[in-house]
Formats: structure tokens, sequence, C-alpha cells
């Protein structure tokens, strides 16, 4: 697989000095960085501090970051990084080993065993996640078999436009428009419930 | 589809494309754009982040107002941080943008000739150093002073010098550590020098070295 990194077109505008391209990294990163927090770090107060810790620094070193590797790869060490400063400040104890973080590191987006990030939220906050997660299920299987292959195809898979118009066989336009229109069908079932009642802080 | 949504459709597909970073560099620049501005784009980004996280793990759902949040906390922090790399004013037309990639593109190659201007720069001003107590070198301290700040047509003046310049230098060698505590060097050079570090940092300038030598041997092996 050579999907090229989906970050680039927003990491080169990071690097012009636009700061909301950065935003938008952070509002695709952070449940991510949260949750990854959120196994190395017991005190889940904690979690959010390190989260944005992680994503000020990211920002910062934004320049050097050349490309080498996933713009995840490089932000997860980050969060690594900036947990394990935490937690030698606060003399604690890590409560993963770093040898068992490291075997999760690649399935890292499959791997739903200890996910006890929730622990501290309020049980209003952990239902509205199930729903949410239930939402997009329900939404998925309601698709058309053309538009969930597509989706399905990009966000677990992991490939291209081009890779996807291969599979299935028709124009990368066309493969753009399917994800697109998967989407929006599954955010009509979610809006509902993104509903944030404070609206002006998106 | 009927989306539900304000904004209107073209951009909404902008941002799904961008989502799987299958955009052009305007394109991006005008989603940028559309999320500085407008509230729905806002929501409709993190709903298809949202949904990428979900379908690949279920535990990763979450509500929007904690992730509004989490944004909202960083966002007072960004703004005390300074602008990353150079800050460039944000044009909103695809045509502005345009323009300046190609003064970006100018500028860059005026940069590299520039560069490779200063190299010669660089051999010149050891010839200066080295000759300029002999009448000849009185030429070479010129053709560095022209070549300094007009760049590439003059480079080709040190380049022409510096050849012959460095044939002389065999000659001049023994001469060299005599004169080894007198340097003359034009000022503008040095003031040249100090801000090109790279080679300012070198000990090519300062008093003759290794650089000196080896370039010495290349000359008379020709």
């Amino acid at each position: 697989m050579n999907a090229p990194d989906a970050d680039a077109p927003l990491i080169e505008r990071v690097k012009q000095g636009d700061v909301r391209a950065f935003e938008m990294l952070v509002v695709k990163y952070q449940r991510r960085i949260e949750r990854l927090i959120g196994r190395m770090v017991r005190d889940v107060d904690l979690v959010p501090d390190i989260a944005q810790e992680t994503f000020i620094r990211a920002y910062r070193a934004i320049p050097q970051f050349r490309g080498e590797s996933a713009f995840y790869t490089w932000l997860y060490r980050i969060a690594v990084n900036t947990a394990k400063k935490a937690l030698v400040e606060l003399k604690r104890d890590p409560v993963v080993t770093e040898a068992a973080l490291a075997s999760r590191d690649d399935d890292d987006e499959t791997s739903r065993v200890e996910n006890e990030l929730s622990d501290g939220e309020t049980p209003d906050a952990v239902l509205a996640s199930k729903e949410i997660a239930a939402a997009v299920n329900a939404a998925i299987e309601g698709l058309s078999d053309e538009l969930r292959q597509a989706i399905t195809l990009r966000e677990i898979e992991g490939l291209s436009y081009e890779e996807i118009a291969e599979l299935m066989n028709c124009p990368i336009g066309t493969v753009r428009s399917r994800i697109f229109r998967a989407r929006e069908a599954i955010a009509l079932r979610l809006r509902p419930l993104l509903d944030t009642r404070e609206g002006e802080r998106w | 589809m009927s989306s539900g949504s304000k904004h209107d459709p073209v951009a909404a597909e902008a941002l799904s494309a961008l989502v799987d970073g299958e955009v052009d560099t305007v394109l991006a620049q005008r989603v940028c754009a559309a999320w500085r501005e407008d509230g729905s784009a806002r929501s409709t980004w993190h709903a298809y982040q949202l949904i990428g996280d979900v379908l690949r793990s279920e535990d990763l759902a979450s509500t929007a107002s904690q992730d509004a949040a989490f944004l909202d906390r960083l966002r007072t922090r960004l703004a005390q941080e300074p602008v990353v790399l150079a800050p460039q004013p944000l044009e909103s037309t695809p045509a502005a943008a345009a323009v300046r990639r190609q003064g970006l593109r100018r500028r860059r190659t005026w940069m590299a000739s520039t560069a490779v201007a200063a190299g010669f720069v660089a051999v010149a001003g050891v010839v200066v150093v080295l000759r300029a107590p002999s009448g000849d070198g009185a030429a070479a301290v010129l053709a560095s002073r022209e070549a300094s700040p007009s760049g590439a047509p003059a480079a080709t003046v040190a380049a022409a010098t510096a050849p012959q310049a460095l044939a002389e230098t065999v000659v001049a060698d023994p001469e060299m550590q005599a004169l080894d505590r007198k340097m003359l060097r034009d000022s503008r050079l040095d003031r040249y020098l100090a801000a090109h570090k790279q080679f300012a940092g070198s000990s090519a300038l300062g008093v003759p070295s290794q650089f000196l030598r080896s370039a010495t041997v290349d000359a008379s092996g020709r």
C-alpha cells in the first residue's frame, strides 16, 4: 500500500503559516492521541493536559517534519514522549510498559481492548459516545453497496482514490463522489447527536 | 443527496477530498479558508473525521462538545505561539496564489544562482587574501567586489579568474607562511560572509588551510 500521506496538503499549509490548517489536524487526531495517552496515564484528569501539550509541541516542531514518516507516526512519538515526561515530573509510574505500547503500535486503529479512557467521563458522555457509534454503524448498514465499499476501502483499508478506482473499476472522480456521498449520508444520521449547543465553537 | 447542511455541496465535497488528502494546493487553501470563515465547514470536518475514527474503532466515538472544548482550549495556547515559519498573507483567490507561487519560484531560482555565485565568491575571496600583496591582486579584489552584490553574471567573471589564480597560488605557496598574520580583506566581503554563515564557518577565508591546499593540488593536476 503506497497511499500518499493524506495529511500532506494540510501540513504544507501549516508550514506556510496557516494555523487553521493545524487546527484541522487537531480535530482529526485529538481522539486518537487522547486514547493513546489514556493508556499510558491512569489519571484521567491528566489526559487532556498531556494531549494539549502534545499538540503544542507538534506545532512548534512542525517545520522540522520532513514527511519521512506518516504524520501520525510522528505525532504518536511526540505524544509518548510528552506523556513520559509528564509522568517523570509527577513521579508516577506508567501503567503500561513501553514494550506493551510498542507491540500495540501497529494495530492501534483496530485494537479495542483496554479502552478505559471513558473511566472518568460522565455517564452521559459515555452514553452519547455509544449512541454515536451506533448511529455510524446503522448508517453504514443503510448505505448502498457502492458507497459502503468506497468508504470502507478508504477509511478502513486506507487505500488512495487511485487504488479504489482500480478496485471498483470506475473513474477517480466517481470514487471521490461516492466517498463524499457516503460521508454525507452518515453525517446526516450523526448531526442530531453532534449538536454542540454552543455551536459557535465550531 | 440532500445533506441537510447549509454550506454549498461543492465545498463539502472538497472537504471530503481533503480528509483523504486528495486535493491540490489551491483547493487545500480554499478549504482552509472555508474552515476559517464557516462554522458549518468546521462541524462537517469534525463529523467526517469522527466517522473515520468510529469506523476504525468504536471506542473513539466522542461527543462534539468534548472535541470542540479541546480545540477551544488549544486555540488560546496556539494564539500565544509564534507563527510557524515564514508568515505569508493568506489570499483567497487562486489567481493571487498562483502569482505568489510564481514569485516564490522566481525568488528560488534567484537564490540558487546567488548560492552558486557565493561559492565562487568564496573561492575568489581566498584568492584575494593570497594575492593582495602582489600588484595583480587588485584585479581579483575587483572581481569579488563585483560578484558579491550582483549575483549570477558576475559569478562567471569570478569563475574565469579563479582557475588561473589558483594555479598561481602554487607559486605563491611558500610566500604564504610569511603573510599568515597579515590578512587583507574587503570589508564588504566580511559583511557578506557574516550574513552567510556557512562560508564564514569554514577556515577557507581565514588562515590558508586544508581547503586551499586541496584546491591547489586539483589545479596542478590538470
